[in-house]
C-alpha cells in the first residue's frame, strides 16, 4: 500500500502516464468469503467505488454532470453464499499494466475481499451460462442415508419450489436448472456435501439456497437449533454454455 | 467468525451490522495486549459507525500498543430476539469476543434516549446493571460524551464517567489499569479512588452520597474521601493542531448515516443560544489552523475514497478562515470529484459566492434554523437572526433556481406566546411571497417551505437549565394552533413528538432516583427510544409510576434558582453566575454578543485554548 501521504501525488503522476486511444476493460476475478458473505451486491458496488479512489487507478470517469467510474459485475451473489470467482469489469484510460491493476487494489483489500486475477476480458458477461457450487451442511441426522436421499431428491422430475421473480412468485420445477449434482456424506466432518452445476445465466438463474430450501422442505434438514446447525455455499467456477471456461 | 452463528446471520435484516471484517479495521495479538477495552456505541451500527468521536477515540486508544480497543453495537431487535433465544452473549465486532471478558467497557452517552440501549447491552452482555454487583473480575463500565454532563439517573450503573474531551483521560485511564494490574494492587475500589484522585475529568458517582429534601430537592453531594475533587471539572484539549486525529478509519460496507469524511473544523461554538447545551458545554472555541485541516482533509480522502468532504462543526460559518480552507480544499477536491459540504450554516453567512464555490449547497435542499417565528422571541433565546437575513439567503437560493426550503423552529420556548407561533406561519408565507417576488426565479416550478417544529427541552449546562417544559397539552395545544395557522398548501408543516420531548427533558433533568426507573425499563426490554416504532411513551409513564417518579417533578417543574442541581457536581468550565445572568436577559429580551464581538465573562477562557477568542484569563 501506498504511504497515505504520497496518494495525491501519485494521481498527479498518473496523468503523465500514455493516453489510450479509448477506454480499455480489464477485468477482475475476485473473492467474496468469510465475513464479506453477509454484504449484499449493492454495498458491494459501494465498496468498490471507494476502493477503486484509494487505489490510484486510472480509471476512465463518464463525462457530464455527474461524473463517477463505470463498474459492471458478474451475475450477483446473494447473501450469505461465498465464492472464489466474482468478476468485475472496469474501465481505464491510461496505460497500467494487469499486474499493477491487482497489486494497487489488493493494498487496500482484505483477505475476504482480494482480487484473484487481473485480465483482458475474453468473453462477454452474457455468455455466463452456469455456476458451480460447493455446499456443506451439517445437520441433525446427517449419515449415508440421507445423503442418498438427498440424490434422488435432486436429480428427480418434477422438484416443484416457489422461485421469486421479477412478476411475483410461481412454482417450478427447478431440475431441469440443474447440470449435476452429488450428494455424499463426509463421516470425519459429520457434514453432507453436495457439489453442483446449476444455471446461472441471466434469463434462467437458480440460487443455490433453493437447493438448501428443497432439502430443508422434504428431508427435514436443518430443522433443529440453528445456533448449532450451519450450512455453507461457495461458488467455484462460472462456465459457458457449452460447460468451457468463462475468461 | 464461527459457523454456528453463521446460520443465524442468514434469518436476520442487515447482517452485514454484525459480521466484521471491515478493512482498517485493528486486530492484536490478544497475548501481547494487557487491557481489552470494548467501545460501545448504543444504536444501531449504521449510526455508530458515523460518530465522529468514536473514531478519534478508537484511534486514540489503539494507538497504545498493549490496548486494544474493539467496536460494539447495539443488535438491532431481531437479532437481540435470537441472541436471547441462543443464549449468545454480546460480542466485540474485531475479535468476535464476549465483551463480559474485556478489562473495560465504554459507552459514548450522545442523546439521553439512548439510555435504555445502555442497559439493553450491558444485559445482553451478561453482566449486573448496577455498579455495586459488579466485582473486580468485572470489566469497568466507563461512561462520557455530551450527556456525562448531567448522567445522574444512569449513575448508579457505571463505575466511572469522563468528563469532557476523552482524548488525553481514557487512555490514561488505561495506563492506570496496566500499571496497578502489573503491580499487583488492583482492586476495583483502589482503582476506582487513584484515577477519580490522579486524573483529572473523572467523576466516580459512587464516591459522592446524595442527600434530599423533603420537597424532593437534592440538599447536597458529599464525597466520601477528602482527597478527590469537591466539583469535577472537564477536560479539554487545548491545541486543536495537535489533538489525535485519525489518519486511518474503519470503513463499513454497509451503508451507514455519513459515508463521508467528516472534518473538524473546530470545537465549540461563539455564539450562546439560550436552549443550546452543545454551544455551552464544548466552550471555548479552539479552531484549527486551515493548513492543517487541508492536510487532515487529504488523508482522510486518500484512506476512505469518499467522495465528500463534509466540513463539521457547531456552526461551521464561524470559522474564522473559513474562505482560506475551502481555497486550499477545491484546489485538490474539483479534480478529484470530491464535493465538499457545510452542513452548519447560518442564514446571515449564506451567500452567491459561497454557494458558487460549494457544489452540494448548490444541489441538496437548503436548510435554515431560525428556531423562533418572531424577533422578540429570537432576542429571547439569543439566536441572533433578523428575518431580513433569513429572506436575503432564500432569494439567493431561488435567484439559483431552487425552489424549496426547510426551516427549523422550536415549540414551547420560555416566553413564548400564540403571537410567536403565528410568526412561524407568517415566516413561511414571506418565505413563499419571495419566491414569486424574485425575477429570476425557476417559472415552471412552485416553491415549497417545510418547517419543522420541535419541542423544547430544557437542558443542563444553559441558561435554560432551570425553566419548566411545557405540559404535555399546551404542546400539544401549540402544535393544533399552528396548524390551523397554515393554510398555505406550498407550506408542509412536521412536528417532533412532544411524548418523546419530555421523556427526554425527564432524563436530560434526572438524578439518582430514576435509576430504579431506567432498571425497570430494562427488565421490561426497554430499547431504541430513539426510534419511533419501538419508543412507547404509556409504558415510559407506567415504569416511571411503578417506582414512585413523578415526571413533571423533572420535566415540568420550574427549578429554583438556589436549588442544587443534580448536575452541580459537574464543572463544565461556564459559570452558573453567567447561566443566572443570561437567563434574566432572557427575560428582559436582550440579546447577548457573540464572543468575537466581545466576551461576556462566561468564565470557559479559565480553561485555556489555542486559537480560541477568549481573553487570557487572569491567574
Ligand atoms: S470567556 Fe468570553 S469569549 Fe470565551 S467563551 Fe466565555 S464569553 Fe465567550
Amino acid at each position: 500500500m501506498l504511504p497515505e501521504s504520497q496518494k495525491l501525488i501519485e494521481k498527479k503522476r498518473l496523468k503523465s502516464l500514455p493516453e489510450l486511444e479509448r477506454p480499455l476493460t480489464v477485468r477482475l476475478k475476485f473473492r467474496k468469503i468469510g465475513s464479506l458473505q453477509y454484504i449484499s451486491h449493492l454495498d458491494l458496488q459501494r465498496t468498490f467505488n471507494r476502493v477503486i479512489v484509494r487505489a490510484c487507478l486510472p480509471v476512465w470517469y463518464t463525462k457530464g454532470f455527474n461524473p463517477h467510474a463505470k463498474l459492471v459485475f458478474s451475475t450477483p451473489l446473494s447473501v450469505g453464499a461465498q465464492s472464489v470467482c466474482e468478476y468485475l469489469d472496469i474501465r481505464i484510460d491510461r496505460e497500467m499494466s494487469c499486474e499493477e491493476i491487482k497489486e494497487r487494489l489488493n493494498g487496500e483489500l482484505t483477505n475476504e475481499l482480494f482480487i484473484t486475477d487481473a485480465y483482458i476480458p475474453k468473453n462477454d458477461f452474457s455468455e455466463i451460462a452456469w455456476a458451480s457450487y460447493d455446499m456443506e451442511i451439517y445437520t441433525d441426522g446427517a449419515d449415508d442415508e440421507m445423503a442418498k436421499n438427498a440424490q434422488a431428491l435432486l436429480t428427480s422430475s418434477p422438484l416443484m419450489l416457489v422461485k421469486r421473480t421479477k412478476s411475483g412468485e410461481k412454482e417450478v420445477d427447478i431440475i431441469p436448472m440443474i447440470s449435476s449434482v452429488s450428494v455424499s456424506f463426509d463421516d470425519e466432518r459429520q457434514t453432507l456435501k453436495i457439489k453442483c452445476v446449476l444455471s446461472a445465466s441471466s434469463t434462467e438463474y437458480l440460487n443455490p439456497e433453493m437447493l438448501i430450501t428443497a432439502l430443508k422442505q422434504n428431508l427435514g434438514v436443518m430443522s433443529g437449533d440453528p445456533a448449532l446447525e450451519w450450512y455453507t455455499i461457495m461458488r467455484t467456477d462460472l462456465m459457458k454454455k457449452d460447460m468451457s471456461e468463462f475468461k | 467468525m464461527n459457523k454456528q452463528i453463521s446460520t443465524i446471520l442468514k434469518s436476520v435484516s442487515k447482517p452485514g451490522r454484525y459480521s466484521g471484517g471491515e478493512y482498517g479495521q485493528i486486530i492484536k495479538d490478544k497475548s501481547k495486549v494487557k487491557a481489552r477495552f470494548a467501545f460501545c456505541f448504543p444504536d444501531t451500527y449504521e449510526i455508530g459507525m458515523s460518530n465522529l468521536g468514536v473514531r478519534i477515540l478508537y484511534g486514540v486508544l489503539n494507538k497504545e500498543e498493549d490496548v486494544w480497543c474493539e467496536r460494539v453495537y447495539d443488535p438491532w431487535i431481531d437479532m437481540q430476539e435470537k441472541m436471547r433465544e441462543h443464549g449468545l452473549p454480546l460480542c466485540a465486532c474485531e475479535s468476535g469476543d464476549p465483551i463480559s471478558e474485556f478489562d473495560m467497557i465504554g459507552f459514548t452517552l450522545q442523546y439521553e434516549m439512548s439510555y435504555t440501549n445502555v442497559l439493553n447491552m450491558l444485559e445482553l452482555a451478561g453482566l449486573p446493571l448496577y455498579a455495586k454487583d459488579r466485582d473486580d473480575s468485572m470489566p469497568i463500565i466507563i461512561g462520557g460524551g455530551p450527556c456525562a454532563y448531567n448522567a445522574e439517573p444512569v449513575a448508579d450503573f457505571f463505575d466511572l464517567f469522563n468528563i469532557g474531551e476523552g482524548e488525553e483521560m481514557l487512555p490514561e485511564l488505561c495506563r492506570l489499569y496496566i500499571k496497578m494490574k502489573d503491580e499487583g494492587r488492583y482492586t476495583k475500589q483502589a482503582y476506582l479512588h487513584e484515577a477519580a484522585r490522579t486524573i483529572e475529568g473523572i467523576y466516580v458517582p459512587s464516591f459522592y452520597d446524595v442527600t434530599y429534601n423533603d420537597d424532593g430537592t437534592i440538599n447536597a453531594y458529599t464525597p466520601i474521601y477528602d482527597d478527590i475533587p469537591k466539583q469535577v471539572k472537564k477536560r479539554i484539549m487545548t491545541d486543536m493542531d495537535k489533538a489525535y486525529f485519525p489518519d486511518k478509519v474503519v470503513m463499513p460496507y454497509i451503508e451507514t448515516v455519513h459515508d463521508r469524511v467528516m472534518l473538524e473544523v473546530y470545537r465549540g461554538c461563539i455564539r450562546g443560544c439560550r436552549f443550546c447545551q452543545a454551544g455551552m458545554i464544548y466552550r471555548p472555541v479552539r479552531e484549527k489552523t486551515p493548513e492543517v485541516l487541508n492536510e487532515q482533509a487529504k488523508c482522510l480522502y486518500q484512506a476512505t475514497g469518499y467522495d465528500e468532504i463534509s466540513l463539521t462543526s457547531l456552526s461551521i460559518s464561524d470559522y474564522t478562515q473559513l474562505e482560506e480552507l475551502t481555497d486550499m480544499l477545491l484546489e485538490w477536491t474539483n479534480d478529484n470529484m470530491v464535493s465538499l459540504s457545510l452542513p452548519s450554516l447560518r442564514v446571515d453567512s449564506f451567500t452567491k459566492e459561497l454557494m458558487d464555490k460549494i457544489a452540494t449547497v448548490r444541489s441538496s435542499s437548503l436548510t435554515f434554523a431560525p428556531e423562533a417565528g418572531t424577533q422578540r422571541l429570537r432576542d429571547v433565546i439569543n439566536k441572533n437572526v433578523k428575518e431580513d437575513d433569513l429572506l436575503r439567503a432564500v432569494n439567493v437560493a431561488f435567484e439559483a433556481g431552487k425552489n424549496t426550503v426547510k426551516l427549523y423552529f422550536m415549540s414551547g420556548l420560555p416566553t413564548e406566546t400564540y403571537e410567536d407561533l403565528k410568526g412561524i406561519a407568517d415566516l413561511a408565507s414571506h418565505v413563499i411571497d419571495a419566491y414569486y417576488q424574485c425575477p429570476t426565479r425557476n417559472k415552471g416550478k412552485k416553491p415549497q417551505v417545510t418547517i419543522s417544529v420541535s419541542c423544547f427541552i430544557p437542558k443542563p449546562f444553559t441558561p435554560f437549565q432551570w425553566e419548566a417544559q411545557d405540559t404535555m397539552e399546551m404542546l400539544a395545544e401549540k402544535q393544533e394552533y399552528l396548524g390551523s395557522q397554515i393554510t398555505d398548501r406550498k407550506i408542509r408543516y412536521t412536528h417532533h413528538d412532544a411524548r418523546v420531548s419530555r421523556i427526554e427533558a425527564v432524563l436530560a433533568r434526572g438524578d439518582r432516583r430514576l435509576a430504579p426507573a431506567l432498571a425497570l425499563a430494562c427488565k421490561e426490554g426497554f430499547a431504541f427510544d430513539a426510534w419511533d416504532e419501538c419508543f412507547d411513551y404509556d409504558k415510559w409513564l407506567s415504569v416511571l409510576e411503578r417506582c414512585g417518579i413523578d415526571p413533571a417533578f423533572y420535566a415540568n417543574r420550574a427549578f429554583g434558582l438556589d436549588e442544587v442541581l443534580p448536575w452541580d457536581i459537574i464543572d463544565c468550565g461556564v459559570s452558573k453566575e453567567f447561566f443566572l445572568r443570561e437567563r434574566a436577559k432572557a427575560y428582559g429580551e436582550r440579546t447577548t454578543p457573540n464572543c468575537r464581538e466581545q466576551c461576556s465573562g462566561c468564565g470557559a477562557n479559565k480553561m485555556g485554548g489555542e486559537r480560541t477568542c477568549c481573553p487570557k484569563a487572569k491567574n
